[in-house]
């Protein structure tokens, strides 16, 4: 399915995309305020096995090929996302023609954003057992 | 015994840590989680690839090439048969992943420098880059200035890099596509009489065999990791 070619993808927002923009939480930041050094956040590695695996296994290619996927993510990071830095532009981008072809609904993609969240910010009162 | 009864200082051996919960990174997982759940692709297909990601990077391109100036015979093979000479330092591109990639077959070419020619790569399309044998692409060379500026100023965007070409060596700029994929075999540098094949991988930074720099006795790392303001950037 091809999109950005006669779909003005640019034009259409996406509120929980737009609120992550707004907060601006970019590695660049996130890493100077505790003092990380590493150079890449710590999901890139898991953003590239994503667009592997998009491009090269199950039906991937059949729902965002490779060249449509570059592509969005070329115009999107010029226009809609470019306040952001790479590799969080290459993310929200992905996120923004998955939800644009409505492989990914955005109430669908609010709610497991806020899930996911709730998920990784509880902190054990007691150590696991291990 | 308490967690921390024991006898290494933290300060040294614990480096820091980003201590709260990002957007990007709950992203991240979101995305994922509902691709898997939609069956778009697999959970293992995507730790697979993640495996792969963070396994590849220029250490065989620098080797294959460090080898190549050592060894006439090796050279020849890595000119005539780069796939060949591939597989002599680790990187199979029939099947670069290592568990049955179904993609299409890609062939991988050398560009050996001459005095008189310098070579460069780029995907002017999108970003197609030499990853089995050099790792992950950087981000300069998926941005459409790289891209669509060295197929027109090939000169100035490698002095823009800091390579200076003298007016009487050639650029010849190779457009990588789906099914071919190239790295460059630079000229050995001055200074490295004597030099084993570690020591000349050392020197021979990702940013020598993509061409936007040479191998030069001393740079051991690649002079520019961000992307910078372009001197003729691309109009949207």
């Amino acid at each position: 399915m091809s999109t950005s070619e006669n779909f003005p993808i640019d034009r259409v927002q996406i509120a929980p995309l737009d609120e992550i923009v707004e907060r601006h939480q970019v590695w660049s930041r996130m890493a100077a305020k505790y003092g990380v050094q590493n150079p890449v956040p710590p999901w890139k590695s898991s953003l590239d096995g994503i667009c592997d695996a998009l491009d090269q296994g199950g039906c991937g290619p059949d729902i965002l090929s490779m060249p449509d996927r570059r592509r969005e993510e070329d115009l999107l990071s010029a226009t809609v996302y470019s306040d952001l830095p790479h590799p969080e532009n290459q993310l929200v981008s992905l996120a923004h023609s998955l939800v644009v072809r409505g492989v990914i609904d955005e109430t669908e993609l609010q709610q497991r954003l806020a899930s996911v969240r709730a998920r990784l910010e509880v902190w054990p009162s007691t150590p696991a057992a291990t | 015994m308490t967690d921390h009864d024991h006898d290494h200082d933290h300060t040294r051996t614990v480096a820091p840590m980003v201590d709260e919960v990002t957007d990007f990174e709950v992203l991240e997982i979101a995305l994922r989680e509902l691709c898997i759940e939609k069956g778009i692709f697999t959970a293992g297909d995507h730790r697979r690839f993640t495996e792969f990601a963070e396994r590849i990077g220029p250490t065989p391109g620098a080797h294959l090439v460090a080898r190549a100036w050592l060894d006439p015979e090796f050279k020849k093979l890595a000119l005539a048969e780069p796939m060949a000479a591939s597989r002599e330092v680790g990187v199979d591109w029939l099947e670069p992943t290592g568990f049955g990639t179904p993609s299409d077959f890609t062939a991988f070419h050398i560009l050996e420098d001459t005095p008189t020619l310098h070579h460069v790569i780029v995907c002017a399309l999108c970003s197609c880059y030499p990853r089995p044998i050099l790792g992950n692409s950087p981000e300069w060379y998926r941005t459409p200035n790289y891209r669509r500026r060295m197929v027109r100023w090939p000169r100035q965007v490698l002095a823009e890099f800091g390579l200076y070409l003298p007016e009487d060596v050639a650029i010849r700029v190779e457009d990588s596509n789906q099914k071919h994929r190239f790295m460059v075999l630079p000229l050995r540098p001055e200074g490295t009489d004597g030099w084993d094949e570690d020591q000349l991988a050392e020197i021979i930074t990702r940013d020598c065999l993509v061409g936007v720099a040479l191998p030069k006795v001393g740079v051991t790392s690649n002079a520019i990791v961000d992307t910078r303001p372009a001197i003729h950037p691309v109009q949207h």
